[in-house]
């Protein structure tokens, strides 16, 4: 295990280890950096993981406090819990369940093509596709997913069989098991699925791409990795240039380390990055760190979701299996006809009867719940994710009363949907719904969105400083040694997962950095 | 852990549960089990013990006869009337959790539980369903649309 001194000014700071930061650090080892990784969380591996919601939840959720605002439905059904990431090493790289859709054209240039939209923050990325195409296949290769690159797929598990006839009997066509980052065949080390289930859960089996399985272990193996879990950064800090000069932490044993940094890259997630920065405010950057625009935690996305489950006479036992091998993608077009504008992915689904009874109707009970529960073993589902509109006011801030356990103010997170993204998710539950009738549901159940797993856009990329918080390359406009490596980026959100892109754009800001700044930090 | 709730109070609690959570296919056991976990909860929370001390006790005032005698209907209806309390939400909060994270629940309902000692479902059951034709797996090429990275043809590498 590699360790660098507090004082080694040459050392590249990357905040986080999930999709982005563990990207981002073995791209930065592989190519000479001396890289030290901070993550919140512990370092839990396969043997650590539970076969179990509730445990699993308990383990690897990140459950600090956070509080939530706003006119969505979660504020009032989950007012501290308005984000379901995980605290580990690994980050929300280990929960995330591997769907991969890449970005469509129009997505990178939202502004143009939709229009300005009452009561949007709407901008194109300062990006094509085509730009970011070699990336895609870059990060694709590397992550191995199925149905590119000649990978195999995976195969039809029992909620894919009812969810693809349905995608048919309704007229849809672009649907498949994937792309999807879990081997259907051994991979880069790491074996076939067994289809067990809990992908969610961390992927005991290590099937799944993470960069706890994949990134990390590649970036030890140079020796130039520090990787430092149960490190929680409160702060960055500048030189009297306005250039990061390095991070305060508080280490697993409560004792405050200063780390000094060449180059600090921020990937925190979307929430505790705009946080951080937020919190890294000084007598120069007063309303917080790389924020003179007023851009930071504002355009907040979370992507316009829902579930629908289809019931059926005959048993699905959809929990077996891998749990979002199935995407049907006719609904992610382009078509303004529908009533708005954006588009969405319909994915299979499952939860265990805990979360299912806990999530399907948030407050729920009685005769109502009790029917819809004793339907588990003949239930399907599918999540319904698509792209919302950024607003000015859907924003991170700092609690005024809520601090954490190190007496840091916590993130409020405030929503309001925009009249778009309640037409996108009205359309998305008729699809589903139809869906699920075309192959004889005899009942089905409409769920409101769930705590958020896409936390996205509150450090946007712009092409002018003004209209964002970082450049092209996830360079801060304010700080030149300062990055952001996470979905925090994104202009506007898509509608694809996002962690395909995520790796795509930190492969980017890797090399991005490896021409900036080799001089200075080899 | 330490509860100020009486035999006939707990009794009441698991009647409760059985009405809130009506499952003709459960037995007692899970009941009484999400009973003890709401209990237990309470056993270090004031706030919560305060809420099941009082509430329990205002349920038996509610008919002329206590929670447990009344038919089902009528504690229904005794339930939809305290439904917005702090005590009823509060009970729900935790034994909602606890109820369908019960093991014997969970062989009732036809989950399987943890499965990866097992091996996992890749030969056990995880594509067994056979009342649907078996569907595509691979993804759909449409051969109207001509395009390098916006369709699901294989990206160059």
């Amino acid at each position: 295990m590699t360790r660098f001194e507090y004082d080694d000014s040459d050392v590249v700071v990357v905040v986080g280890s999930g999709a982005g930061g563990g990207t981002l650090a073995n791209e930065l080892c592989q190519r000479g950096f001396k890289t030290v990784v901070l993550e919140a969380g512990p370092h839990l591996t396969g043997p650590d993981y539970e076969n179990d919601e509730w445990k699993a939840f308990a383990q690897m959720a990140w459950t600090d406090p956070r509080t939530a605002s706003g006119s969505w439905e979660i504020a009032r059904d989950f007012p501290n819990l308005p984000a379901w990431i995980v605290k580990a090493v690994g980050g929300t790289s280990t929960h995330w369940a591997g769907a991969c859709p890449r970005f469509k054209p129009h997505e990178l240039a939202a502004r143009s093509v939709y229009g300005p939209l009452e009561g949007t923050t709407l901008l194109d990325w300062p990006i094509t596709l085509s730009e970011l195409a070699p990336y895609y296949d870059r990060a694709e290769l590397k992550m191995g997913v199925t149905h590119r690159h000649g990978r195999p797929p995976l195969p039809a598990n029992n909620n894919y069989k009812v969810f693809a006839n349905g995608a048919e009997k309704v007229g849809y066509r672009d649907y498949a098991t994937g792309p999807y980052a879990t081997n259907a065949e051994p991979f880069d080390g790491r074996p076939a699925s067994i289809q067990d289930g809990f992908n969610f859960q961390g992927d005991k089996h290590g099937s799944k791409w993470s960069t706890l399985v994949a990134e990390l272990p590649k970036a030890e193996a140079t020796g130039n990795l520090d990787l430092r879990p149960d490190s929680h950064v409160a702060q960055i800090l500048h030189d009297a240039d306005g250039r990061a000069s390095g991070v305060l932490y508080v280490d697993r044993n409560g004792t405050m380390r200063r780390q000094r940094a060449a180059v600090v890259c921020v990937a925190g997630n979307s929430i505790e990055t705009a946080r951080l920065l937020l919190l890294s405010s000084s007598a120069r950057f007063p309303d917080g760190l790389a924020n003179s625009s007023g851009q930071v935690g504002r355009n907040y996305m979370r992507h316009t979701t829902a579930t629908v489950w289809g019931q059926f006479d005959k048993p699905v036992r959809m929990y077996r299996g891998e749990t979002m091998a199935g995407v049907i993608a006719d609904e992610s077009r382009l078509d303004t006809d529908r009533g708005f504008v954006g588009g969405y992915y319909m994915e299979t689904i499952s939860l265990g009867p805990a979360f299912f009874a806990k999530f399907v109707a948030p407050g729920s009970w009685g005769t109502s719940l009790a029917e819809i529960v004793d339907g588990y073993l003949n239930t399907a589902g599918m999540w319904i994710v698509g792209e919302d509109m950024p607003q000015e006011t859907n924003r991170i801030t700092l609690s005024k009363d809520t601090v954490d356990a190190n007496g840091l103010p916590v993130a409020d997170v405030h929503f309001d949907d925009h009249p778009n993204d309640v037409a996108m998710r009205r359309h998305g539950r008729q699809q589903g719904t139809a869906v699920y009738e075309s192959v004889g549901a005899t009942r089905t159940i409409q769920t409101l969105p769930y705590p958020s797993t896409h936390n996205l856009g509150t450090a946007r990329m712009s092409a002018r400083p003004r209209d964002g918080v970082v450049d092209r390359f996830g360079r801060a406009h304010d700080v030149p040694n300062l990055f952001v490596s996470d979905g925090s980026v994104f202009t506007t959100g898509a509608a694809a997962n996002p962690t395909l892109t995520i790796v795509a754009l930190a492969i980017r800001q890797a090399d991005y950095i490896a021409t900036e700044f080799r001089s200075t930090a080899r | 852990m330490g509860t100020l709730l009486s035999e006939h109070e707990r009794t009441t609690l698991v009647d409760l549960l059985r009405v809130a959570f009506p499952h003709d296919r459960f037995p007692v056991g899970p009941y009484q089990r999400t009973a003890l976990a709401v209990v237990d909860a309470a056993a270090g929370n004031p706030r919560l013990h305060g809420l099941l001390l009082q509430g329990l006790a205002d349920l038996d005032t509610q008919r002329e006869v206590g929670f447990s005698n009344l038919d089902v209907e009528t504690a229904q209806l005794v339930l939809r009337g305290i439904a917005d309390t702090p005590f009823f939400t509060a009970v729900l909060d935790v034994a909602i959790v606890a109820l369908y994270d019960d093991h014997e629940v969970w062989e009732i309902l036809g989950y399987e539980g943890p499965s990866y000692d097992k091996g996992g479902y890749i030969d056990r059951g995880f594509n067994d369903l056979d009342w649907l034709p078996d569907p595509r797996i691979e993804s759909w090429i449409d051969s109207t649309v001509d395009s390098t990275v916006d369709s699901n043809e294989e990206a160059p590498a």
